[in-house]
């Protein structure tokens, strides 16, 4: 962690969620409210919550957080609904860090954008790590 | 109880927003590692787990959070994916065998959005989750 100034700039990555990945989210997750307004709207809609895990998920693999980090808290923000097969790209910035009691707290937010550069997510993590 | 409409006419401050429960399993904890690709052993590796402070395996926090946004999505639809914001702290752990209820209730009116508190709760009433989750008017 010591490695890890605020500030840091992480890689930008990128993802994309096919139907066939959306199926597979929601039948983990059993969502039943997704399918019914995706059918209702004639929309291939992506849970916002699974494009917000694609993105931690991202970001967390390459900030290699040691066994025994705690996600703290979390902050998103939903900017416009997401289709399947969109490509979503994302940057991560260390917006804080600290120690308290032996562990650090690091505050990370990011930004997920579509092609078009257009914002479709906003988030902030906050994890403890021993 | 105010009756300012927030979105839909059914939605007053003070309602409840109908909640989502889910029994938790580690065959679930472990589908949901496959299709978020978050493989971190204190969810998967009952082994590694057991050396941990939580004694066992736990669920992925976002899994839990997965449940409030079924449960907000079934309440206010496209409002809740296009310009809906959570902000939640996660409190304590969901273990295979939970039953794991997702509350919410609509608090107030700011401006052109719509407030509730969110919550997740396991079958001890004991607070897994809690924030706010705002919807577009």
């Amino acid at each position: 962690m010591e490695a890890l100034e605020k500030g840091h700039q992480f890689s930008a990555t990128s993802f994309v969620l096919d139907e066939e990945a959306v199926a597979r989210y929601v039948e983990a997750v059993e969502d039943e409210a997704l399918p019914r307004l995706a059918q209702a709207e004639g929309k291939a809609w992506v849970p916002p919550m699974a494009v917000a895990a694609l993105a931690l998920r991202s970001l967390m693999e390459e900030m290699v957080l040691p066994a025994g980090s705690i996600h703290v808290s979390q902050e998103l923000e939903f900017v416009r609904a997401v289709e399947a097969g969109e490509r979503i790209t994302c940057r991560a910035w260390l917006s804080h860090r600290s120690q308290r009691s032996g562990w650090w707290v690091l505050t990370v937010e990011m930004e997920g954008a579509d092609e078009a550069g257009q914002p479709v997510l906003a988030g902030r993590s906050t994890v403890m790590v021993p | 109880m105010s009756q300012e409409a927030i979105g839909k006419e059914r939605w007053v401050v003070g309602s409840e927003v109908p909640s989502v429960a889910r029994t938790l399993s580690q065959e679930k904890i472990d589908r949901y590692a496959r299709a978020s690709g978050d493989f971190n052993p204190i969810h998967v590796d009952a082994a590694f787990a057991a050396q941990t402070p939580f004694g066992g395996t736990i669920a992925h926090g976002m899994l839990l959070l997965a449940y409030l946004s079924e449960m907000l999505t079934a309440a206010f639809g496209q409002a809740w994916l296009s310009g809906g914001r959570l902000k939640v702290r996660f409190r304590g752990a969901a273990r295979p065998g939970d039953l794991v209820t997702a509350r919410g209730r609509v608090q107030r009116v700011e401006g052109q959005r719509g407030v509730c508190s969110v919550e997740c709760l396991n079958q001890q009433g004991e607070v897994l989750i809690a924030g706010q989750a705002e919807v577009k008017l």
